[in-house]
């Protein structure tokens, strides 16, 4: 009996060796073509590419490289690189571009022009490049653009509501199907009938807009929204068969799994499937480098899906792949050290990690403990306490920076305000501030030296998820310094709804990414707003309110970065949101196959500079 | 078997199927007041008139505009009509277009599993209970022990980075190309077996343990009966007193872990599925759960629940079948 099973043992030993003859596929290695290998930890990938679908995971990284926006946006400088569009303008009401002698826009005129008229729109023009085609070979014109942003603002053809989302800046508005208010002309859209005069030889290159009267109004409408062919959609798309209806048609499946697009590369759909995507180079991509030479580098990019990240980052050090298009956490970093041909991309950060104060809780929330926080002296002391370059050496392994007080990155220098940097200096100095305060308010402590308030430890509870309570701990230790309590909580899987916008906590951490681009939304949804928003400690400051509002509605450029420089000091001073550090983006890539991968802040080394500067180093040999 | 015994249990099937399909809808919308919002926070500088009207559309879009009964019923309207809901991902899919697409890839892996596991772990557990108190029973129970402690995607990991990233004998991850390139050639045959070959061990030793502790133990008390010192005194062959009579009497036991094992062979590999890559239920159960798509999580669960109450049904009806003793419900 035992000789029979130890038999069927072999018997099936032997099978899988013989399977295991198959071999092996890891087909990066012997790849000498221009293909980089990404590797990408995902929950799935998409398998339909209409980019006002595809919103999870990997999916607005491949729309992005298959469509194009208008323009793409350089975060630190603020302005607008040309992509489809070439040129953009605010005019006058005659057409006009309000620009100054040397080009630039003329903000004083504008807000001379429009910041008092009763008008409530500001006019745009947009040039677009004379040479973007789709990649099916037809023109890319200004119709296409009209189209795009027309179906966007049509629910009764898109019902799409992400597609309003990004176009509810746009004054061109539908009830039913039947427009309302037109926002966007073009030659044969009514442009010389409503006044802005375009040339039939301009046709297919310019275009009005009509956007809210708010300088971040052309934002998401330049750089969010992937215009779409209208060659290929219009035919298609009716009442009856909108763009994501329920049940697509056989054509639109068709569509949206072959995109046709006007971006740097094309699907191969063929040997595309749920696990691997393969781009191809778009080869008639318009924008060049200096030397007129291809924009981008690598010829094809295989996105390989990695569900689990561990098994992806031996996928990398194993050399199946070139690249992960993940951050890594910085406690991976050793696996990393001594290792021949890997590049760890430690780029600086704009996520900053805060410390949320609930200091004016909703009345049903309210209790002595929540009530000490709405003193700003006792939420300066706890602000004074707080030790960043502790939290960054032993929470970040060293991998991140600190933060001013008023939350901005130091990167985005047009606008950092140095003055807001309230929160720095020696920590002992700092202690003992923080400790005066205190003492004048609540002297007594237990025995183990936590302070007492009404013959209770002042404790809070800060609220965070598992992968939090690193942080958390650190900042028990610190704040018991200060005889002040902290005990962790679970947050839970749908913490907005449980405690945060119903205020029943008493601290949170909280993630906060401001730039240019974004505060017009986020200074308001951080500090204004009071329900179902990011102002979760439900700050209510007139001050800083109207401050918010001016900057989000002046119309001089210039005012607004001066009012964004007023406002961190005013932010830090509240000692609301109280940073705890900003950390790198950790991610990792391979050098045997390419070189030239280029860091760029805020950012993944899967990047587009990074694609537009590889070179195979057999090439480069 | 009565006819009554066996209506009796169908109709508590269909009854405990029914509870099911009411925890599975309502239980994901328990917490989430509006998921409109949780789809589309608000976004640019809208108003909050222009994010009401996205808010109603994306309601409209998903059936969320009416009543939680309202939507149970077009739910259970059309179950009846054997539509399992459209997922939320993009270009809107069938949902059992989806689980009918990732099943017989969790059907490769699980029912090779059980099969490997039943067969050595009945082969093993019976030499363990024959040579009871020996090195191979020790060895068992040793190794019942070091299973208990080893959970299998531990043991997945593991047999990942040795003998897939290390010794390079297996794919540590699915190749990306099985599943589109399969035609049933005996070459795609040999990929998925190459691909699957980790997945199976690491899925299948504990279920060997799990089948031989269970035989043993099984084994070791029919061997005490009677019936076998008899079949022993008139002589019979060991392999005879073994198979014929040991092995069929202690089967009672191994069907209902044989039962148990089959309904949850759909949704057991949920975190071995994700390791390797395979792309299967498990991996779809997960990729709903991480991007919300709700109806495609509860087309899963109900699916998943529906095979379940289906293979207990019929263990619980073979249970009877096997053993003449068994007479569950029958009235003499």
């Amino acid at each position: 009996m035992t000789k029979k099973f130890l038999f069927c043992i072999l018997i099936m030993t032997l099978s899988f060796g013989l399977v295991a003859c198959v071999g092996n596929e890891y087909e990066r290695r012997n790849d000498p073509t221009n293909t980089l290998y990404v590797g990408a930890v995902a929950a799935s990938f998409p398998t339909s590419f209409m980019p006002w679908l595809s919103r999870e995971g990997i999916a607005p990284t491949i729309a992005s490289m298959l469509y194009s926006t208008l323009f793409s946006y350089d975060e630190e400088t603020g302005d607008f690189l040309p992509s489809i569009a070439k040129e953009w303008y605010y005019v006058d009401p005659d057409g006009n571009p309000i620009i100054t002698e040397d080009g630039h826009i003329d903000y004083e005129r504008l807000e001379s022009l429009y910041s008092v008229s009763s008008q409530k729109y500001l006019p745009v023009k947009i040039v677009l490049n004379d040479d973007v085609y789709w990649n099916d070979g037809t023109k890319l014109t200004a119709e296409d653009v009209y189209y795009t942003f027309d179906i966007g603002t049509n629910n009764a053809l898109s019902n799409h509501a992400g597609a309003l989302a990004w176009t509810s800046d746009l004054q061109h508005n539908y009830s039913n199907g039947i427009l309302l208010r037109q926002g966007i002309f073009t030659y044969d859209h009514g442009a010389n009938e409503r006044g802005y005069q375009i040339l039939e030889d301009e046709k297919d290159t310019v275009l009005y807009i009509h956007v809210n009267k708010v300088l971040g109004a052309i934002t998401s409408l330049f750089t969010t929204i992937l215009i779409l062919p209208k060659h290929i959609w219009e035919p298609i798309v009716t009442p009856s068969n909108q763009l994501n209806s329920k049940e697509p048609t056989e054509e639109t499946l068709y569509q949206y799994q072959h995109p046709i697009g006007s971006g740097p590369y094309d699907l191969d759909s063929e040997h595309s499937n749920a696990q691997v995507i393969v781009l191809k180079k778009n080869e008639n991509y318009h924008l060049k480098n200096e030397q007129n030479g291809d924009l981008y580098q690598v010829d094809t990019i295989k996105f390989m899906l990695f569900q689990e990240v561990n098994v992806a980052i031996y996928a990398l050090l194993k050399g199946h792949v070139d690249i992960l298009d993940s951050t890594i956490s910085s406690n991976y970093m050793s696996l990393f050290e001594g290792r021949d041909h890997i590049y760890v991309s430690n780029a600086e950060g704009t996520f900053i990690q805060s410390l949320v104060l609930n200091l004016n809780p909703a009345t049903s929330e309210k209790n002595p403990m929540r009530d000490l926080l709405a003193s700003s002296d006792v939420r300066r002391a706890i602000a004074l306490a707080i030790d960043q370059e502790e939290l960054v050496q032993n929470v970040l392994n060293g991998a991140g920076l600190t933060v001013s007080a008023g939350l901005m990155s130091e990167n985005l220098t047009d606008f950092y305000n140095p003055d807001a940097d309230i929160l720095r200096g020696d920590l002992t100095q700092r202690l003992s501030e923080a400790n005066a305060i205190l003492d004048e308010l609540y002297p007594l402590k237990d025995a183990s030296g936590y302070r007492l308030f009404q013959d209770h430890r002042i404790s809070f509870e800060i609220l965070g998820s598992p992968g939090e309570q690193e942080v958390i701990s650190r900042l028990q230790v610190q704040l018991q310094k200060i005889g002040i309590e902290v005990k962790y909580t679970a947050k839970g899987s749908t913490p907005e709804r449980t405690f945060l916008y119903n205020s029943k906590f008493d601290m949170t951490l909280q993630g906060v990414i401001f730039s240019l681009s974004n505060l017009d939304i986020m200074y308001r949804a951080h500090f204004v707003t009071l329900s179902n928003s990011s102002n979760y400690g439900r700050l209510s400051n007139l001050t800083l309110s109207a401050r918010i509002e001016s900057m989000r509605n002046t119309l001089n450029l210039q005012t607004k970065y001066d009012l964004i420089c007023e406002l961190q000091p005013m932010i830090a001073e509240q000692y609301y949101k109280i940073p705890l550090y900003c950390s790198n983006v950790l991610t990792v890539a391979r050098t045997d196959r390419y070189t030239g991968f280029v860091t760029v802040n805020g950012q993944s080394i899967f990047n587009t500079e990074s694609l537009q500067n590889l070179t195979l180093v057999s090439e480069e040999g | 078997m009565q006819k009554s015994y066996l209506i009796k249990r169908i109709l508590y099937a269909i009854f405990i199927f029914f509870v099911v399909m009411v925890l599975n809808f309502f239980i994901p919308r328990i917490g989430v007041d509006d998921p409109a919002e949780r789809y589309y926070p608000p976004q640019g500088n809208m108003t909050d008139v222009e994010y009401d009207i996205i808010k109603q559309v994306t309601r409209e879009q998903y059936g969320f505009d009416v009543s939680n009964l309202q939507q149970f019923l077009n739910y259970a309207k059309g179950l009846f009509q054997g539509d399992l809901g459209t997922s939320f991902r993009p270009g809107n899919p069938k949902v059992s277009d989806l689980i009918a697409e990732r099943l017989p890839w969790t059907l490769v892996l699980s029912v090779t599993n059980l099969l490997i596991s039943l067969f050595i772990g009945l082969m093993i557990g019976t030499i363990a209970a024959w040579r009871r108190g020996r090195w191979q029973d020790t060895l068992l129970l040793n190794m019942s022990t070091i299973s208990t402690a080893l959970p299998a995607f531990f043991l997945a990991l593991i047999l990942s980075f040795y003998f897939g990233f290390e010794l390079e004998l297996f794919p540590a991850y699915t190749n990306p190309n099985m599943v589109s390139g399969f035609d049933w050639s005996w070459e795609a045959v040999k990929v998925v077996m190459y691909n699957a070959a980790l997945p199976i061990i690491s899925m299948s030793i504990g279920g060997i343990i799990g089948y031989g502790q269970g035989t043993r133990n099984a084994v070791i008390a029919v061997t005490n009966e009677d019936f076998i010192l008899t079949a022993r005194a008139k002589g019979l062959s060991r392999n005879q007193v073994i198979f014929k009579h040991t092995l069929r009497n202690a089967m009672l036991p191994i069907v209902t872990s044989l039962g148990m094992s089959i309904s949850g062979l759909i949704g057991g590999a949920v975190i071995i599925e994700q390791i390797f890559n395979w792309n299967g239920m498990g991996t779809l159960f997960l990729e709903a759960n991480n991007t919300n798509d709700y109806p495609l999580m509860m087309g899963i669960m109900l699916f998943m629940s529906a095979f379940a109450i289906v293979a207990n049904l019929v263990t619980e009806l073979c249970y009877s079948l096997l053993d003449p003793r068994v007479t569950v419900g029958e009235k003499r």
